[in-house]
């Protein structure tokens, strides 16, 4: 929903609909309950608006992301109901109206408006290489939350301020770390726009302007006479965000003994088990699951309350998405679980607990016919031979010699 | 052309006046009691080469004046920022620095009593600390934006970053592995076969004396005889064959239909040779 000045996102706009997204406008004020109607994974841009309708508040936000909506949020300078809900996301936002300032490097636009150098590799979120992006808004400071996931980092030179204009001044700065101060939102630790993956799978975006987005700052040129990554920059910060890149599932979990392919009711003690796994990730351009075999760091957890045996899951060659790998069954038997707990920044968490009973050998599940029985076997097959053998010579044998000497007794 | 050259100079003022530049920067290192450890006047051509090392109880004092280039008249900057970054760990603190409104300016640094901002200097698995950078920002809106790196800083050794109990899952965790009960330990198989050999010793004393006793198996092969032989061979075999791979039931039942024929055969038999002492 973009209410105000959809012409000045444009570019964002056709760049969304190009991606296969239905856009839907609502003025700011509307009473109607646009937003907590979507029952399907749809995405709502809530940008900055003045006053934002009734049924945009925190809660219902928060309702939206427990449905698995994803939700790219635009934070204005001035308070609003969409401070606190940065808040509830680890996201630190300084006072009103004070938007960030560098006034490095040396340009003709105003402080408030910046140029940002966007490192290769410096979020998972951004997978292209993003010209110097401008940027106009707030910063946030960022909580230890791993679930966090900063997008744009602010420049070192930077900080968070009323501008000389309005009513900013060096000793505002300076008292703003002194004891009751505010504090100092300064330098590269701030985030610009800094994403959030839910334990559901859900994924918010806070940009700290809407601007960022606007057409004017993605035609502008910053100082090589390149054109800005603006269009770039929000094009990769919506494919996150709306679940096209860094998105995973399981598809499969199988377990079996190593030379059979079905599996076990159950495992006995030192049994060798083989645990594969299917992973897929979503191809955006090709809007379908593909086999995915490029996670380097797999690890499956055979759990019994604590984790017996943590291995590294590789992938397997020649079968596309197929991570296996085999151990051997502990000692103890117990009910235990295959578990696959994968989370990485920027990615979605791969979750899955496959429960299997473990029990000791059965009577007959020992190992037979050591060596050290031998002369256990050699006694008892020597006497049922002797016996047959005795047999089959009291049997066959003549009955005269008893007769005989039966007879000489007689005598 | 009078007015156009002045204005041309004034132009050209204007744009020398907007760059900024320290005054006598200068650091000393002074230790609890006030001697001086250090102290050095700080270069903006080249950095100061030797990382400035602080005690527990040190104070590093700053001091400069902010003027600008041309006219050295003092400046108070909107920003005038202390940056301390770790390039190892990528921990950065900015740290205000008050400047008065003609420019100068002073800074204490305590490691006793730190600022907020100060990153964590953690000791590293060397034993190490790493050194901090220092950089002096500076930044007005009427003036060109001035960075100065200063020295390195080595401050005495801190705790850690306080890092998020679940941040240990996002990361590949050591690998687990479980202590088996050792194999079983088995005596020498030269051992077992000694044993054996002694188990099978008596073999000699009863094959001797049957060949000396026993009676020459006439019978053997008579149609009386023979069937109640083989069916206690017969019962011989199923026994091993059960101690070998077969289960209970199976050999009871072969058992049971073995035992069937057994008594048929033994009575014949075991008649014949009554039959045979009659005689």
């Amino acid at each position: 929903m973009v209410p105000i000045g959809t012409s000045q996102y444009s570019t964002f706009l056709e760049g969304l609909k190009a991606g296969g997204y239905d856009l839907t406008f609502g003025p700011p004020k509307s009473e109607g309950p646009v937003v907590i109607k979507v029952d399907a994974p749809n995405f709502v841009h809530v940008p900055q608006a003045r006053n934002l309708g009734k049924d945009i508040t925190p809660q219902s936000i928060v309702q939206l992301l427990s449905r698995k909506t994803n939700v790219l949020v635009a934070l204005p300078t001035k308070q609003s109901p969409l401070h606190p809900l940065a808040a509830e996301f680890s996201l630190v936002l300084p006072p009103p109206s004070t938007p960030l300032i560098s006034y490095s490097p040396k340009r003709d636009t105003p402080s408030t408006l910046l140029p940002i150098k966007v490192e290769d590799h410096s979020s998972p979120a951004l997978t292209k290489h993003i010209e110097p992006v401008w940027f106009s808004g707030i910063p946030a400071s960022l909580g230890s939350n791993p679930l966090l996931v900063p997008i744009l980092r602010a420049p070192s030179e930077s900080f968070a301020s009323e501008t000389t204009v309005t009513s900013g001044s060096a000793d505002a700065v300076a008292d703003s770390v002194e004891r009751g101060g505010e504090g100092l939102w300064a330098g590269s630790s701030l985030s610009l726009a800094t994403g959030f993956q839910a334990t559901n799978g859900a994924r918010i975006t806070f940009v700290g302007g809407a601007e960022i987005f606007s057409d004017e700052l993605a035609q502008k040129e910053t100082e090589r006479h390149r054109q800005s990554g603006n269009a770039a920059f929000s094009r990769e910060v919506a494919a996150w965000t709306f679940q096209e890149n860094l998105v995973l599932r399981i598809d499969k979990v199988e377990h079996h003994l190593v030379n059979a392919t079905e599996p076990n009711e159950q495992y006995t003690n030192n049994d060798q088990v083989v645990f594969s796994t299917y992973i897929s990730k979503w191809n955006p351009t090709k809007g379908k699951w593909e086999p995915y075999s490029g996670l380097k760091d797999l690890q499956l957890e055979f759990t019994m309350l604590d984790p017996f045996i943590r291995t590294s899951l590789p992938p397997v060659r020649g079968a596309p998405g197929k991570y296996s790998t085999s151990f051997r069954a502990p000692d103890r038997h117990g009910v235990f679980k295959f578990v696959v707990d994968y989370k990485r920044k920027g990615w979605t968490s791969l979750e899955s607990s496959t429960t299997v009973p473990v029990v000791p050998p059965r009577h007959d599940g020992y190992p037979r016919f050591l060596s050290a029985a031998w002369p256990y076997y050699t006694g008892a097959i020597s006497t049922s031979v002797a016996f047959f053998l005795f047999s089959t010579i009291w049997l066959a044998g003549e009955v005269n010699e008893r007769k005989r000497s039966k007879g000489s007794k007689a005598e | 052309m009078f007015f156009r050259s002045f204005g041309l100079l004034l132009l050209a003022a204007a744009a020398q006046a907007s760059i900024l530049t320290l005054k006598s920067p200068r650091f000393v290192v002074s230790d609890s009691i006030g001697t001086q450890l250090r102290a050095e006047p700080i270069s903006l051509e080249h950095r100061t080469a030797s990382p400035v090392k602080l005690g527990g109880r040190d104070t590093l004092k700053l001091t400069f004046q902010v003027v600008e280039k041309e006219d050295g008249k003092g400046v108070q900057p909107h920003q005038t920022f202390l940056r301390f970054y770790d390039e190892v760990t990528g921990e950065e603190g900015i740290q205000p620095i008050r400047v008065a409104s003609n420019g100068k300016a002073k800074f204490d640094l305590n490691p006793s009593k730190p600022p907020l901002s100060l990153p964590p200097t953690p000791k590293t698995a060397s034993g190490e600390v790493n050194p901090l950078q220092l950089t002096l920002l500076i930044g007005s809106p009427e003036h060109e934006p001035l960075s100065i790196r200063l020295f390195d800083l080595v401050l005495p050794p801190s705790q850690p970053a306080p890092v998020h109990p679940d941040e240990i899952k996002f990361h590949l965790q050591e690998e687990l592995f479980h202590t088996f009960r050792p194999d079983q330990k088995v005596p020498n198989k030269f051992i077992s076969l000694v044993f054996s050999g002694i188990a099978l010793a008596p073999w000699v004393v009863l094959l001797g004396l049957w060949s000396q006793v026993a009676p020459a198996p006439t019978n053997l092969l008579s149609p009386f005889i023979l069937p109640f032989i083989l069916s206690l061979g017969a019962f011989e075999t199923l026994l091993f064959t059960y101690w070998v791979k077969l289960k209970l039931f199976d050999v009871l039942l072969y058992g049971a239909g073995l035992g069937l024929v057994t008594i048929f055969t033994g009575r014949q038999a075991l008649a014949s040779i009554s039959a045979q002492r009659k005689d």
